[in-house]
């Protein structure tokens, strides 16, 4: 439990810190950003039903490299789980995670 | 500044040889203080996957040693701290650290991993050879000791919310870095390898190519925590049906300033290609190799069971490698058996042998010597082979050029002995008797 | 799940305390998870008595996995752990640690071994499954009549046997020495230096081996708490880790320490026999130092060659005593390391034409012929300038079954005897400089230059001309006698490799095998100090990253190429580890024994003596009269420090009056019934007196 007074102090720390920080504060934010537009566009492709790696790249205009990374990620703290394999490729689907 | 800590000896490197000596010492009841600069002990062994020549898996080997080195009564770790500087202090020596801030106020945390699953950004994980992700706020792998996040304040938005969820307000968003000195009488530099960049061959692609890899990143390939939990390859997480390996690609090659030979990859490329026989029992392995160096005990029989099992070797040298619009790398082969030809192979991934560099010059902190290879002198090579170019400092593991993991293990137990007995000598003051002892007729 | 029967079992502190095991399957980081479905395992071990936890993990013995058994022990007042992982031998002392932080005695925790028994020996995944249960259920039947127990506490003796006076055992001599323990360092020739005073230049450091040598052997020649005692071999071994009872037997010399007319009692005696120093090559008497400045200096009898003519006597007879004779000395050790080092392999008759030609010699040979050649005369052998000198690699090493002949054993030397190709090209590099009108040629099958300096010593071969050919292990170079016409008294041929199998004749008027290493011939040491071999005869350590230096006896540690092939560094390196070793062991002056020991039940024991009487170990096991209520009655009684636990005793005693600590009887049976269960995991539960069914 915290206390409206600890909050209120909490509050101004983070302004301070990010005053302090705000070319890396910014990056962060712009990394953040594109992140979540990336995610937005494979899940809703995983949403349709299990995708492989170049399923998903050609839905998208992102490189396959780029959407492996991603579903690592997702798969890493549990967002995404295989599913099956094809003999060449897992294919993806969108696991019940805290964000989905 | 007087010191704030006074041990018997410092050791500075918290990898395989470094936890070895520090343990190797403190069994002999010395008081040890172990400095490490990331935020985990393990060194580079820790990430790998299974270890030649018993195919033990490597966690079995250094976690074990992590945690003991961690509940050592006599050893006082030191994490994401830096070595700034040492200074001779009469026979012994004072060393300034600087304590990096975690962020974490470690009297606190639990490490429960509740700031990590909430932090919103993911960024390339370089444990993972950054082919996996990792967040903001993280523990840096799963067996990390010690077992507590470190905040990346460089790529972090300074949201809150890991300070919302932290049960215990472990989160010191005001920490600063820490000064503090250390006095040893004795110091054991264990400061460990870097493998040579990938971008250093222009004709093996110059690290371009996605599905030409590192020997390392295929470790955590292989590794059960590796990034994808699978052999996939990374241009597009296709499962390889053709894998090669490029010996002495970064070794015995003057034209990278390694003319030496690293000493390693001839065992971690055969010990690769049977752990990928296992994992990918259709895929076809092909080892190009100059000469294979397989020295150590039990090694020529791990050579010959993995042709037995089917691995191709194949005795030329790789010119170039070049890769197609689907990333498929194609190597260019000078054969050296039956008749002289140069062959064009495609495979669905390359993985380039890399060799040995130091990972550290201790000649920015102190004056030990390096040799022309970057590695710290040894001026006594043959008969005390850890002993420096300055008293009471000691060399262990790879600092002292290439290495395997047995090797390094046997030299940090030498490198002990040697800071032992020059603890001993300060500690006793006494001088040596001298005097023959009656030799029996 | 079903009800469970708690059994409760009697304790010393606490005698009411149920059981509450916490079970534990580790992953092995795939070792063991890759074949046996440890989440299966961990669900049907949850369904049996007393188990409270039962759980997974990557590797429990990582800092996490140890974090999740303590927490588990206090949270859920866990007193039995049960893990089934790797073998014993690896992580047992581990988890013993993690269970004592958690403030449980460490004796109850129960290790099963599902890796090296299970995991690596099978493939298919549900009969190993089914395997993991059984065996972990045996774990747990027995875990649960486990009994708190203390280890044997001993003093040890704060000296150390160090066997074997070459480079490996003077370093590990010194090097315990100096950390304040006493050594007795004993070598069975009467000089010390062994194989590497033979050496002229070593590399990488191309200094001379003497000095090299020398620098060593004065310090340890002159340390205070080493003892050396040459001619000398160990003939006993009794007693155990920090108190073992040796004797050694030590043969005269024949000459007296500072004896004063060395050289003109060698020049007196009349015998001359082959020189081993230099391989035959030259001749010395039956008085000899080894050689120039060897350690002693004071000369030594050779008592299989001494006539007993006495012109020795004459030149002086103070300080010479012919009588062959030996003395035996009794002492106290705490540990012993064993630094027997190697001999050279020894080609067969005919093997490239050793034997049979003069021109055909190993490399060992060589330097000791090139240590004799007169500085500026040209290279001679068999009385005849060399022109041409063939050097032929791995002799006796990466030998493949069905090509080589075996040894007297029936095996091939299949390992890389790691030495010789620096060792080859050094001394290519050396007849290259010393004889620069001497050609030489290296067949090679793969160039092994990996240590530090190494790769430059094969760089400077090249750039001195030596010319390299490559042969296939399969189609090995052949050494005959060339046509009476020859320059040369010999041709080699080979298919060059390197030139796309170029058929190949040099003539050659030298060829030198570069021979391997093997462990000197120490069948009788292995006996006495029961240490164990490996497949290629070296002896063999208990795990070459955990424990690389110790063998499996405890005490028993291992220094240089005893060990397995070794360059100089690599054997002082090793010989180093060793010592820090044995100071860890012996610094405290205390060594900790396990409990596992034989402890009689005196009510039931009737004095029948069988135990005694099959008890192979000295003083472990007595019959004694003594006086129970009155009456003398014969009781057999164990001194722990002796005793081997083995249980030899425990399977002839007629009244199951004995029992090893932590393995009783009760306890095997428990585990026989656990494994034996109609269903795996659904044992026959063990019933105990006194305790509630």
């Amino acid at each position: 439990m915290t206390t409206r007074e600890e909050r209120k102090q909490r509050a101004e720390l983070l302004k301070r810190v990010r005053e302090e920080r705000t070319n890396t504060v910014q990056a962060t934010q712009s990394h953040l950003k594109e992140q979540q537009a990336i995610r937005k566009q494979l899940q809703e492709i995983m949403r349709e039903g299990p995708a492989t790696v170049p399923d998903l790249a050609s839905a998208t205009d992102l490189s396959t490299q780029t959407v492996l990374w991603h579903v690592t990620a997702m798969k890493k703290y549990d967002l995404v789980k295989e599913v099956s394999f094809d003999g060449e490729y897992y294919q993806y689907a969108l696991a019940e995670g805290p964000n989905s | 500044m007087t010191p704030d800590m006074q041990v018997d000896a410092m050791v500075v490197g918290g990898g395989i040889a470094g936890m070895q000596a520090a343990l190797d010492l403190a069994d002999q009841g010395y008081q040890v203080a172990l400095v490490e600069r990331e935020a985990s002990i393990g060194g580079t062994m820790i990430s790998l996957s299974k270890v030649f020549p018993t195919l033990d898996c490597c966690s079995c080997i250094t976690t074990p040693k992590m945690s003991a080195v961690a509940h050592h009564e006599n050893i006082q770790l030191l994490t994401y701290t830096n070595v700034t500087g040492i200074h001779q202090n009469g026979n012994g020596y004072v060393a300034d650290v600087t304590v990096k801030p975690r962020y974490i106020d470690e009297a606190l945390c639990t490490g429960c991993r509740q700031c990590e699953y909430a932090c919103p950004v993911d960024f390339p994980n370089p444990f993972d050879a950054n082919l996996g992700a990792v967040r903001g706020i993280r523990i840096p792998f799963s067996t990390a000791v010690p077992q507590m996040p470190v905040l990346d304040i460089e790529n972090c938005l300074v949201c809150g919310k890991c300070l919302n969820v932290c049960p215990v307000d472990a989160i010191d968003l005001t920490q600063v870095p820490e000064q503090r000195q250390i006095q040893a009488e004795s110091i054991v530099l264990a400061t460990g390898f870097s493998t040579t960049p990938m971008d250093a061959k222009a004709e093996y692609g110059g690290g371009q190519y996605p599905n030409v890899i590192s020997g390392l990143v295929m470790e955590r390939l292989l590794a059960p925590t590796g990034p994808y939990g699978h052999v996939l390859r990374p241009s597009d997480g296709k499962e390889p049906a053709s894998i090669a390996y490029v010996q002495c690609a970064g070794s015995r090659d003057e034209t990278l300033g390694v003319p030496y030979c690293s000493r390693i990859c001839c065992m971690y490329a055969i010990k690769q290609a049977m752990l990928l026989s296992g994992a990918l029992p259709m895929a076809d392995i092909t080892i190009y190799y100059m000469d294979i160096r397989t020295f150590g005990k039990g090694y020529e029989q791990f050579y010959q069971n993995a042709r037995a099992m089917g691995v191709e070797f194949v005795k030329g040298k790789v010119a170039s490698i070049h890769e197609d619009e689907d990333h498929n790398p194609t190597v260019r082969v000078e054969n050296m058996d039956g008749e002289p030809q140069i062959v064009e192979r495609e495979h669905d991934l390359v993985v380039l042998s890399v060799g040995m560099i130091p990972r550290y010059d201790p000649h920015l902190i102190y004056d030990v010597a390096v040799a022309t290879d970057g590695f710290v002198t040894t001026p006594s090579a043959n008969i005390s082979p850890c002993e420096t170019t300055r008293p009471g400092v000691f060399v262990a593991g790879s600092a002292a050029g290439p290495m395997d993991i047995v090797d390094s293990i046997v030299m940090a137990g030498a490198a002990a002995a040697e800071a032992a007995a020059y603890i001993e000598a300060q500690h006793t003051m006494a001088p040596v008797a001298v005097g023959l002892e009656a030799v029996h007729a | 799940m079903p009800e469970k029967d708690q059994i409760k079992k009697p304790q010393t502190d606490s005698p009411e305390e149920p059981v509450k095991v916490g079970v534990y399957t580790c992953y092995c980081g795939g070792n063991i998870s890759d074949t046996v479905q440890c989440e299966a395992v961990a669900q049907q071990l949850k369904g049996l008595s007393n188990v409270m936890v039962s759980r997974t993990n990557m590797s429990m013995c990582s800092d996490a996995g140890q974090a999740i058994i303590e927490a588990d022990i206090r949270e859920h007042g866990l007193n039995r752990i049960v893990i089934g992982a790797c073998a014993p031998s690896l992580h047992e002392k581990t988890f013993r640690k993690t269970v004592e932080r958690a403030g449980l005695n460490p004796y109850l925790y129960q290790h099963v071994g599902i890796r090296e028994q299970d995991s690596w020996v099978h493939h298919n995944q549900d009969h190993a499954t089914e395997k993991a249960v059984r065996l972990m259920s045996a774990g747990i039947a027995k875990a649960r009549l486990l009994d708190p127990l203390a280890p044997i506490e001993l003093r040890a003796e704060k000296q150390a046997l160090v066997i074997g006076g070459g480079v490996a055992g003077l370093r590990a001599a010194y090097d315990i020495a100096r950390r304040g323990l006493k050594v007795a360092l004993i070598e069975k020739e009467p000089f010390l230096g062994g194989r590497m005073a033979q050496l002229e230049t070593v590399f990488p450091t191309g200094r001379p081996a003497r000095e090299e040598l020398d620098g060593l052997l004065s310090r340890v020649t002159t340390h205070p708490n080493i003892s050396i005692y040459l001619q000398t071999e160990l003939v006993e071994v009794k007693g155990y880790v920090g108190d073992f009872q040796i004797m050694l037997r030590q043969r005269s010399r024949g000459v007296a320490e500072g004896f004063a007319h060395t050289k003109a009692a060698i020049a007196a005696c009349p015998v001359e026999v082959p020189d081993e120093f230099n391989f035959g090559r030259t001749t010395r008497k039956a008085i000899y130092q080894r050689y120039d400045g060897c350690y002693p200096s004071t000369p030594a009898i050779d008592w299989e060659h001494c006539t007993r003519c006495g012109e020795c006597l004459k030149v002086s007879e103070q300080g010479i005593n012919l009588e062959d004779n030996y003395v035996d000395v009794a002492l106290q050790v705490g540990a012993i390391v064993v630094a027997t080092g190697f001999r050279p392999y020894e080609p067969r008759h005919g093997e490239f034409g050793y034997g049979e030609f003069a021109e055909v010699v190993t490399l060992p040979e060589l330097i000791r012929l090139m240590a004799l050649q007169e500085e500026g005369q040209p290279l001679t052998v068999n009385n005849r300038p060399v022109r041409n000198a063939v050097l032929v690699h791995c002799v006796g090493s990466r030998q493949i079954d069905g090509i080589h002949e075996p040894q007297d054993d029936g095996l091939v030397n299949e390992y890389c005897s790691r030495v010789c190709c620096t060792a080859t090209l050094h001394v290519a590099n050396e007849l290259r400089t010393r004889f620069p009108t001497l050609n030489v040629f290296d067949l090679y099958e793969d160039i092994r230059t990996y240590g530090r300096g190494h790769e430059e010593e094969y760089r400077h071969a090249g750039e001195q001309m030596v010319r390299f050919l490559r042969f296939d292990p399969e189609e090995m170079p052949e050494v005959v006698a060339a046509p009476e016409d020859d320059t040369s008294p010999l041709l080699v041929r080979v298919t060059d490799h390197l030139t796309w199998e170029e058929q190949l004749e040099i003539p050659a008027d030298l060829v030198v095998l570069a021979v391997g290493m093997m462990p000197n011939p120490i069948s009788d040491l292995i006996e006495l100090l029961k240490v164990a071999q490996g497949t290629d005869r070296f002896l063999l350590e208990v795990h070459p990253k955990l424990r690389p230096v110790e063998t499996a006896v405890p005490g028993v540690v291992l220094a240089g190429t005893a060990q397995g092939p070794m360059n100089i560094q690599e054997s002082c390196a090793a010989a180093e580890a060793a010592a820090a070793k044995v100071a860890g062991l012996l610094g405290q002056g205390l060594v900790e024994l396990e409990p596992f020991k034989a402890l009689v039940n005196p009510d039931r024991c009737d004095g029948s003596g069988e135990c005694a009487q099959v008890c192979a170990y000295e003083d472990a096991i007595t019959i004694e009269t003594m006086l129970v209520d009155g009456h003398e009655v014969r009781r057999a009684v164990v001194t722990p420090a002796n005793c081997a636990g083995c249980g030899a005793c425990v399977a002839v005693c007629p009244n199951r009056a004995i029992d090893i600590q932590g393995w009783t009887l009760d306890q095997y049976e428990a585990m026989v019934d656990a494994i034996a269960a109609d269903i795996p995991g659904r044992m026959v539960e063990p019933v105990l007196e006194g305790a509630p069914a």
